[in-house]
């Protein structure tokens, strides 16, 4: 270990997130997606958040990345308190997101076209980030002549050309096949080493956490709480490969242990909801 | 029966030939025009109600070979396009801003829908005290005439938008003008291009009907000009003038939608 000091900043989590609360009103009453959520994220780590569907994932995203601010708690970059999109975060979302007028270049220039960066310069730049998630050679194609996980690819670079300190993704994967899959997260993980790019990963794949966290948060089901978070604890750089490793499949059984409990007890709810609307019908 | 089934299979057989659906249409309009003729000299309708083909013909070159038409045209014209400047802009952004807010769509938009069906031209006599009987009063029907279509179609494209589309702004930190020219009015290029040419349409007849009523000059005032002095076959040739000039117009818009770059999707 090193001169405290220096630890303690390098500890000192850039992105904090402190009893973060949200409550929807809907027709059935109120929801509370996320209860009292608390964690940060250091300087150049990967952290992963990992949950059953419905968990409440997509909408501490949400809050984390300032599109919703009805929320309790705090979420904070580098001490400031945010209260909208904040500058310092990337986003990337779980839905197609692509702008499909825009041609594979235009799409990835798009966040530098908003600073007004000269043309010349955001084409290069666009060009760079184009080539990291290799998508070279389609620069003027349009997003509607690529498969759905070049179109990935293409958010992944635009938001990445922002060059953001934290970047926040939301299963950014989620909608693509096993084999893409996996490739990609190679892609990721070998940016990620090469930029040393901080991230939040929201997944709900325990391989994919597994293989590219330092740190893993589990979240329970209904209310979104933090359940656990787990310390990864394998060498870097990592591969796809590493998934054949034993101290691999230790994580894995671990994690799933305790997904399996919150992901079983999501299913029982909507059941027995179902069965309680079916009881109430007839 | 047999002789369209030959039709056909020639057709079919001879890909140069003209095909049976072009052929159908010639034929109509030569009957068209056959019928036409014969009824102006039959003498069964009031003098002139049908004039002559060569009449209208002549009326025609007659109208084309004078500067005064093309006064009045290009009057007509500028007031349908400033009409639907005016309007359409107005209409444009009256849409954005009701389908960017919820609140103010509820509020708002029934006036649209119960105002946008009822015909402007019972407007036109506020409009006359208003703006005199001059072009302005005419470019303000049609503005107001082109305004509604334009308001409620660019409203329902935004409520179509993609929300991540929005969302991928948002997180990029774009202001509103960059959200209306980076996102909104691309994301909705086909509902906008449909409402400009709905907007042409109603421009055109708003501003048309305003010059029948009350005016001194344009295509409008020359028609019901040459209408109330009988003179039939000028009027004919006018109509005939104006019906390829709108035409032709509504193709150009139509083309501007078709550019390959805004079509993509
Ligand atoms: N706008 C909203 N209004 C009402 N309820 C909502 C809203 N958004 C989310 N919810 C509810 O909040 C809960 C969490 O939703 P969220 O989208 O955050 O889940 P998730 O963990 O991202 O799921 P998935 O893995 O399937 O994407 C769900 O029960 C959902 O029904
Ligand atoms: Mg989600």
């Amino acid at each position: 270990m090193s001169a405290p000091a220096a630890d303690a900043q390098l500890n000192d989590p850039v992105l904090s997130v402190d009893k973060v609360s949200v409550r929807f009103e809907t027709r059935e009453g109120p929801v509370v997606a996320v209860d009292d959520v608390s964690f940060g994220v250091r300087q150049g780590e990967f952290l992963s958040v990992i949950g059953p569907s419905g968990c409440g994932k997509s909408t501490l995203f949400n809050v984390i990345g300032g599109l919703l601010t009805q929320h309790q708690g705090t979420v904070s970059v580098a001490g400031e308190t945010i209260d909208g999109p904040h500058k310092s975060i990337g986003m990337v979302f779980q839905e197609e997101s692509t702008f499909p007028w825009r041609t594979v270049t235009d799409n990835v220039a798009f966040p530098l076209e908003l600073v007004g960066m000269a043309k010349a310069e955001r084409v290069e730049r666009a060009r760079h980030f184009i080539k990291l998630v290799g998508l070279d050679g389609f620069d003027n194609r349009h997003p509607g002549e690529l498969s759905g996980g070049m179109r990935q690819r293409v958010s992944l670079a635009r938001t990445l050309a922002s060059k953001p300190k934290i970047l926040l993704m939301d299963e950014p994967f989620a909608a693509l096949d096993e084999q893409t899959r996996l490739l990609l997260g190679d892609k990721v993980l070998q940016i990620q080493q090469e930029i040393q790019q901080t991230t939040l990963l929201i997944t709900h794949n325990i391989t994919e956490a597994v293989q590219m966290s330092d740190r893993i948060l589990v979240m329970t089901y209904r209310p979104g709480r933090v359940k656990r978070i787990v310390d990864i604890d394998l060498p870097r750089p990592r591969t796809s490969e590493i998934v054949s490793s034993e101290a691999f499949g230790r994580y894995v059984a671990q994690i799933w242990a305790d997904l399996r409990e919150e992901a079983s007890r999501g299913m029982r709810e909507a059941e027995d909801q179902v069965l309680h609307h079916q009881g109430a019908e007839s | 029966m047999a002789d369209t089934g030959r039709l056909r299979s020639t057709a079919v057989g001879a890909p140069g030939w003209v095909s049976p659906v072009t052929l159908l249409r010639v034929v109509i309009i030569l009957t068209f025009l056959a019928v036409w003729e014969f009824l102006s000299h039959s003498g069964w309708l009031y003098r002139d109600v049908v004039p002559s083909l060569v009449r209208i013909a002549a009326a025609l070159v007659d109208l084309l070979t004078h500067g005064e038409y093309y006064f009045n045209l290009g009057v007509t014209a500028a007031e349908i396009g400033l009409a639907l400047a005016i309007g359409g802009s107005l209409g444009i952004v009256v849409g954005i801003v009701l389908g960017a807010n919820r609140f103010l769509t509820k509020a708002y938009e029934p006036y649209l829908y119960y105002l946008g069906p009822t015909p402007k031209i019972i407007f036109f006599p506020i409009i006359i005290m208003w703006c005199g009987v001059g072009p302005e009063s005419k470019v303000a029907l049609g503005a107001l005439s082109c305004f509604f279509p334009l308001a409620l179609s660019v409203a329902a494209g935004m409520r179509q938008i993609d929300k991540v589309l929005i969302r991928v702004g948002k997180s990029f930190r774009a202001n509103s003008w960059q959200m209306v020219m980076k996102i909104y009015l691309p994301a909705m290029r086909h509902p906008l291009i449909n409402g400009v040419r709905l907007g042409f349409g109603f421009a055109l007849i708003g501003t048309l009907l305003a010059e029948t009523k009350l005016s001194n000059m344009g295509i409008g005032f020359l028609i019901i000009n040459a209408y109330s002095t009988f003179d039939m076959p000028r009027m004919y040739a006018m109509l005939i003038v104006l019906f390829v000039l709108s035409i032709g117009a509504n193709a150009l818009i139509g083309r501007l939608g078709g550019i390959e770059s805004i079509k993509r999707r």
